[in-house]
């Protein structure tokens, strides 16, 4: 198992550092936390994590990245070879688990349960029925023919456009795999409460609905202001049987959500499983939640066999935390002839200050439990993103993402508001399918990279979600 | 034709001889033809495709009457009829044609996202056997609120808007209720979006309240590129308005109907787009229990999906077919949309069918909280399966749809369409009926986002 061999080829000895300056008090296993400490937002020059006998873990972060002093794995090329994660949850330096003393029991429970399930059979069959008959898999691989004929240039070249829709499956969104293998996990550790946060939301709703469907208690932790913005889908989780709590601290929105949801979750941990939404969070909650979506992508591989005999060319998905990217990547990070490229939110533009576009603007730091790149000021404090879409309103990015750029196999770039507006309509227009907002950000990113690739290229895009919940957005936007 | 031997007499006045709509026909027993109530018009519904096609290839030389027993026909203004006419020659051609079928496939299973499960609702069926000491029948839930736009709609129109571009036609008409016998506007929307998707210009006619009653429709129908035209009135008054149209435009535009009502071929043809529903049903049933079900459970609003779930069982004498229409505030309010429990044989739209009229045999308005119940006809196809018996039809109250609706979502993690939430609530009082594992299928014809509003407004009892 991938697990075992990481730690064995990866030595973590090699991760010692020097801490420039002075730490922070080490956090302690009090149960009373302000919210600054439970934001894990460090001063950005070091990180203190814990340490444990004889082993030390720690890492610098400087603005200057050669400054660096060690790296943490011997630098290798063949993406076969990387630890993704190695034995600590680590994705190269990114990752971890900077969490409290009292949901490291947890996590590691959590891991080993999740370890179980990934070979046993009774589970991965139970978990294949339900993908199968309740959420609809598998999706279909859908050749947007009008879209590609858009594309064409003038010489009648240009490449191939596939649409992976995720839209179609229950729910309307990817989120749902995750939901469900999650909960799945959770009935098997015998727990009986659900937490979860949200922002605009879909992740609520798909929790929710996971619950009802396996009778489990659900609670929900949502900004206060996001319940105002989406009162609707704040009704539909309550009508699926869940408890949807307000948050008022900081900016009322998802990273505060988040956090109060991590604090009920050490408060409560025995009893309770927190699925987390995205790749983001402590180890292991990016490797299970992206194992959870990995289904897109493996779809993908035998459909694309079927359609044209062949591997995509290039893969293209939105980014916010990234779990519905590292669901269609993942199968495919292994082969370098496959291009994978990851489209943020740029908001109302990256000089603008009000955009979510972390992999470019942001610099490494520790939020909810992980290292990796997050949009933080001068002082480590989060900057509050922007983007039309709340989906991608995300302060930080999954750890894997941040590995994955780092190592130059992933590509990331963004797109604006207004771009993705007007992507949502081409795309209405030309298949006759309403993507979420955030999905048409990856449908921009087409504007600029079609009339780069050469005739026939196979590009497949994760349709991660439909629109039906932006339109009252993009119509006020787009005045129809 | 064939629809002028009968006369035609209200209680009041004999009308002449004029084919036109709204005639109400009362029939006392003598004057109906036992002969008639043959399964006249049935092709084989198994999938034996072939045979069925080759009954349609026939019909190819000689366009046929579109008759269910005595129901349905073309009761429409000659300029429609040699437009009908050919509507059918080229419906009978593309069921032949493997090129369109293997087209039509590939657009199903990869722009809808067919397959639809059949669904084991573990929790609902444990609900109602915790009623019955433990004892009850298993349900089974056909997912078309799976499919691409969220409702069986998209089956038809996917179809319909390649025979209109197979016909060379670059427009295409359709009436949208805010649902009538659509769904809440699901009928503009799946045309809208199918026609998006195929290049076709698009022009959605709507009753103006039914724009005010969803006004998200709208916003969706522009979005994907229709224009929507308002007609004062509801659903009724825009389809006279989009047939009006089409009349006008005979040769430039394609009338899409959006379900199994209307002059012949349009039943017809719908129910044949919407019979994929039953032959999934009746292999993933094979599938999962080795046998058919003993129930078959449908709303009916004018009648498409159940037509679609009911067609592929109908010689299949072991397995009920059971309508659910709208009972609106109560059969006996006059508030309701109870077609084939409350209505009377008379022509509607083109058709001869149930429907609600009063005493003058003037439509009258239908009610539901499932918009897309408030058709205040039926397909032909449907009054002539209760008329022979092979189907049963009960109703649900608005408050019962609503109670379904809550209690799907709260048990199964599903929000049925209000519409679909009718058939749900009729379990309650199907399932006490019915023996310890028997199965039931309960088609799902659309997902119920759209009526999450309703739902929260509606005053809790």
């Amino acid at each position: 198992m991938a697990i075992a061999a990481a730690a064995a080829a990866t030595s973590p000895t090699t991760a010692r550092t020097t801490a420039t300056l002075s730490p922070p008090p080490p956090i302690s296993s009090s149960s009373s936390y302000s919210s600054a400490q439970l934001n894990f937002g460090l001063p950005k020059s070091t990180a203190r994590p814990r340490t444990t006998a004889g082993l030390s873990i720690s890492c610098t972060m400087t603005r200057d990245a050669a400054a660096a002093v060690a790296v943490t794995e011997k630098d290798d090329s063949d993406p076969a070879l990387w630890s993704r994660p190695d034995a600590f949850g680590r994705f190269g330096k990114f990752g971890g688990k900077y969490v409290p003393e009292t949901l490291m029991y947890a996590l590691t429970e959590l891991e080993s349960a999740f370890n179980s399930i990934r070979n046993d059979p009774d589970f991965q069959a139970e978990l294949g029925g339900i993908l199968k008959d309740y959420v609809g898999r598998e999706t279909p691989l859908y050749f947007a023919e009008r879209l590609t004929d858009h594309y064409r240039r003038p010489n009648g070249e240009g490449p191939h456009i596939y649409l992976k829709r995720e839209d179609l499956n229950h729910t309307g969104a990817h989120k749902i795999n995750n939901a469900i293998g999650q909960v799945l996990l959770a009935k098997r550790l015998g727990k009986k409460r659900i937490i979860a946060e949200t922002g605009a939301g879909q992740h609520g709703v798909a929790t929710a609905t996971v619950c009802a469907r396996f009778g489990l208690e659900c609670i929900i932790y949502m900004g206060a202001q996001d319940m105002e913005r989406q009162a609707l889908n704040v009704f539909r989780m309550r009508l699926l049987g869940a408890e949807v709590r307000g948050v008022h601290s900081g900016t009322a929105t998802l990273k505060d959500a988040t956090s109060e949801a991590i604090r009920d979750w050490v408060t409560n941990v025995e009893s309770t499983h927190y699925i987390l939404g995205s790749v983001a969070g402590p180890h292991p909650y990016p490797m299970m939640v992206r194992e959870f979506h990995k289904v897109i992508g493996e779809e993908t591989r035998r459909q694309a066999m079927e359609k044209w005999g062949g591997k995509p060319d290039v893969l293209v998905a939105c980014v916010g935390g990234g779990s519905n990217a590292m669901g269609l990547f993942e199968d495919f990070v292994k082969d370098k002839d496959v291009r994978l490229i990851g489209v943020e939110a740029a908001g109302f533009g990256l000089d603008s200050g009000k955009h979510a576009a972390t992999l470019t603007k942001g610099e490494v730091g520790v939020l909810h439990g992980a290292m990796s790149y997050l949009l933080q000021d001068d002082d480590g404090q989060i900057i509050e993103p922007h983007s039309i879409s709340a989906g991608l309103d995300y302060p930080g990015v999954g750890p894997e993402h941040s590995f994955l750029k780092d190592k130059g196999r992933a590509e990331y770039y963004c797109v604006t508001d207004e771009e993705a507006l007007e992507a949502f309509k081409r795309v209405s227009r030309l298949e006759g399918i309403i993507p979420a907002l955030e999905t048409s950000h990856a449908l921009a990113y087409l504007e600029k990279l079609c009339p780069t690739l050469p005739d026939g290229t196979k590009v497949v895009l994760n349709c991660s979600g439909r629109g039906d919940k932006d339109v009252q957005t993009a119509i006020k936007y787009l005045k129809l | 034709m064939e629809t002028h031997h009968f006369h035609f007499k209200t209680r009041r006045h004999n009308y002449p001889q004029v084919v036109c709509a709204n005639h109400r026909v009362t029939t006392s027993k003598s004057n109906v033809n036992p002969s008639v109530l043959r399964l006249h018009n049935y092709g084989n519904p198994t999938a034996d495709l072939a045979k069925e096609r080759a009954v349609s290839a026939d019909e190819t030389k000689r366009p046929s009457t579109g008759k269910f027993g005595r129901f349905g026909g073309k009761f429409v203004p000659e300029t429609l009829i040699s437009c009908l006419e050919q509507l059918e020659v080229v419906f009978h051609q593309v069921l032949q044609d493997p090129e369109f079928q293997e087209e039509l496939s590939t657009a199903l299973n990869d722009y809808v996202g067919r397959e639809t499960p059949l669904y084991y609702a573990e929790r609902l069926t444990a609900h109602y056997k915790a009623q019955n000491m433990g004892r009850g029948p298993d349900i089974y839930i056909k997912r078309e609120d799976l499919a691409h736009c969220g409702a069986h709609k998209m089956n038809n129109a996917l179809a319909q808007a390649m025979i209109a571009k197979r016909m060379g036609l670059t427009a295409v008409v359709a009436a949208t209720g805010a649902g009538a016998a659509t769904g809440a506007g699901q009928h503009g929307i799946a045309t809208a979006a199918a026609c998006a998707k195929f290049g076709l210009s698009c022009t959605i006619f709507m009753g103006t309240a039914d724009m005010e009653k969803q006004p998200s429709s709208v916003d969706l129908m522009n979005l994907l590129g229709a224009k929507v035209r308002p007609t004062a009135g509801s659903f009724k008054d825009a389809t006279s308005d989009s047939i009006r149209d089409w009349t006008e435009k005979l040769g430039e535009v394609y009338y899409l109907a959006g379900t199994a009502v209307g002059p012949h071929p349009c039943p017809t043809m719908v129910r044949e787009f919407q019979s994929v529903i039953g032959r999934e049903t009746r292999r993933q049933a094979a599938e999962k229990w080795g046998g058919t079900p003993d129930a078959v459970v449908a709303c009916v609003g004018s009648g498409s999906n159940a037509l679609g779930i009911f067609h592929e069982f109908v010689r299949d004498p072991t397995v009920r077919l059971i309508g659910v229409e709208a009972a609106g505030f109560g059969l006996n309010t006059g508030k309701h949309a109870a077609t084939l429990a409350a209505g009377e044989v008379g022509v509607y739209h083109g058709a001869m069918s149930y429907l609600l009229q009063d005493e003058e045999g003037q439509i009258t308005c239908p009610h539901s909280v499932g918009v897309g119940m408030e058709y205040p006809g039926v397909a032909p196809e449907l009054s002539f399966l209760k008329e022979t018996g092979r189907m049963e039809f009960y109703s649900a109250s608005d408050e019962e749809a609503v109670e379904a609706y809550r209690r799907v979502a709260r048990l199964e993690g599903i929000l049925p369409a209000l519409e679909a939430s009718h058939a749900f609530a009729y379990l309650e009082k199907l399932c006490p009926t019915m023996p310890d594992g028997a199965k039931i299928i309960i088609s799902c014809s659309g997902r119920g986002e759209k009526d999450t509003e309703t739902v929260f407004n509606y005053p809790i009892s």
